[in-house]
């Protein structure tokens, strides 16, 4: 069991991790046709992916309804939610789940009337806690803190047309703050990131990280 | 007083948003829109495909709902210019639900211009995968979309039949609200395949595409409702993102306007417990988390 559970995934990860690699780097047809075939397979398992996902998410809203947890009712609308969607998706204006989405059905009004204007007030509403959340934290306490407001009030100014009315140079400097402070900084984060990703990578493929495989590592 | 203004309840916060951003809607002020190079760099990159035999433009609808107000008018002006100088246009989505606002984007601007399905325009739909799904594309188009949005075969459109690979189109445009713009277009799109990019970014997203766009690595880009509002100065269109700079305007003239009073207020506080004090130095503590913060 032991072979199956931790030794057989682990040659998996490594031989199929190398041939990425290699693959990537050779120009030989073979290795473009392989290439493409394990991309193929990427996407069938990414596929069956939201299959686990939608029970992952019916499972753990089943358990809160189960327990009666505090907003519970909340979780009876995923699952309505998820039966009308999935229900008109299927019966697609009487032409199945195997043909193309028609227009106009259920599907459509559902997506259009409810989940665009759900999503798009949920978004909205970020406006008004951004405003009362910089009220309250935009505090000149330290040099860093007035080094951040000043950059801050000239990026929300430069970046809206009220900032060059007020000053014809506002979107200049604004322009200047993005492409030459942050992205200096944007550009250490992501060299950081990358080469932590690669670390990650190796790691995984030479069997040194373990955690994706469950349990404890021994 | 001082201590009221420092500690304005959130409820009035909102109020004055609400308001500020409902009276903006109302009226009409004349605001200057000058397009910035970023968004004149991807004007003039989709212009460059003007009057190619057979030239296509491929969008990626990458985003939700959420991020609509920002990247639907892009979407559809590009379109738009797409469509009145010729050029064909064909459409897919990295999103699952960005499905419905890319029909919706071709279904205006395809009309609006007197433009055909299969001729001119068509949208593959979404697939999953990201990264694997471009590696496809790069590889070989038709085996990653074998049949579009409304299963007709891509083999059979007139707009997709000479299209074999990911490099055969004449420029990229990715409307992205997520990762999907650096993570999956430039890494692979880009550097793997040498395909032209430009790119429609939310707002928050736009710092950290300046790298890219220093590198080349990103022709240009059209970045949040300003950046949409400039691209429709350039396309001649007065719409929703240049009739959305006054509401975001006052937005932030508002938030400025209580960021300031709340430094005021503060530095009035500090001078006032400073005189107070007999040491002549204010407590640090009192101003370590002044407002008991609840965002």
């Amino acid at each position: 069991m032991i072979f199956l559970k931790r030794t057989l995934p682990l040659i998996i990860a490594f031989v199929i991790g190398i041939i990425a690699i290699a693959i990537y780097y050779i120009p030989h047809q073979t290795a473009q046709n392989l290439q493409e075939t394990l991309a193929r397979w990427n996407r069938i398992i990414a596929s069956f992916a939201f299959l686990l996902g939608v029970y992952s998410l019916m499972h753990l809203h089943a358990q809160r309804i189960k327990r009666q947890q505090a907003g519970w009712g909340y979780s009876l609308f995923v699952y309505l939610g998820f039966a009308m969607m999935l229900i008109a998706a299927i019966y697609n204006r009487g032409n199945g789940p195997l043909a193309g989405q028609a227009d106009g059905g259920a599907y459509d009004w559902l997506y259009y009337n409810v989940f665009v204007p759900a999503d798009a007030s949920m978004f909205a509403m970020l406006a008004f806690f951004i405003a009362s959340a910089a009220y309250r934290t935009f505090r000149a306490r330290t040099i860093e803190a007035v080094i951040l407001l000043v950059a801050a009030v000239v990026v929300m100014l430069g970046r809206v047309p009220i900032g060059e009315l007020l000053w014809s140079r506002m979107p200049d400097l604004q322009e200047w703050l993005m492409s030459v402070p942050n992205m200096a900084a944007k550009r250490g984060i992501l060299l950081g990131v990358y080469l932590g990703a690669v670390a990650t990578a190796l790691r995984i493929i030479f069997g040194i990280e373990r955690s994706y495989l469950g349990g404890t590592e021994e | 007083m001082i201590d009221r203004l420092l500690n304005i309840d959130r409820r009035i916060v909102f109020l004055f948003i609400f308001v500020g951003v409902a009276s903006a809607m109302l009226f009409r002020l004349p605001l200057p829109i000058t397009p910035r190079p970023d968004v004149v760099s991807v004007y003039e990159g989709i212009d460059a495909v003007k009057g190619r035999p057979g030239g296509t433009v491929l969008l990626s609808f990458d985003y939700g709902p959420g991020s609509e107000p920002e990247l639907q008018p892009t979407a559809i002006n590009i379109m738009r210019q797409c469509f009145q100088n010729n050029v064909r246009v064909v459409g897919m989505a990295l999103w699952p639900d960005a499905v419905g606002l890319a029909r919706a984007a071709f279904d205006s601007a395809s009309r609006a211009c007197g433009k055909e399905y299969k001729k001119d325009w068509t949208f593959l739909g979404y697939k999953p995968g990201m990264e694997t799904l471009i590696i496809n594309m790069g590889q070989d188009f038709k085996s990653a979309f074998g049949q579009d949005y409304l299963g007709t075969d891509t083999n059979e459109m007139e707009v997709t039949r000479d299209i074999t690979k990911l490099g055969d189109f004449d420029y990229v445009v990715t409307l992205a609200a997520g990762r999907t713009i650096d993570g999956v277009w430039i890494t692979y799109a880009v550097d793997r395949y040498s395909v032209k990019l430009g790119g429609a970014v939310t707002a928050v997203m736009s710092p950290d595409m300046f790298p890219y766009l220093q590198s080349r690595q990103l022709k240009g880009l059209v970045s949040g409702l300003a950046g949409a509002a400039e691209y429709e100065k350039l396309v001649n269109v007065s719409g929703s993102a240049t009739r959305g700079m006054q509401p975001q305007s006052v937005a932030h003239a508002i938030i400025i306007f209580f960021i300031l009073i709340g430094n005021v207020m503060y530095f009035l506080q500090r001078r006032r417990d400073r005189l107070a004090s007999p040491s002549g130095v204010a407590s640090p503590s009192r101003f370590a988390n002044p407002s008991g913060s609840r965002g």
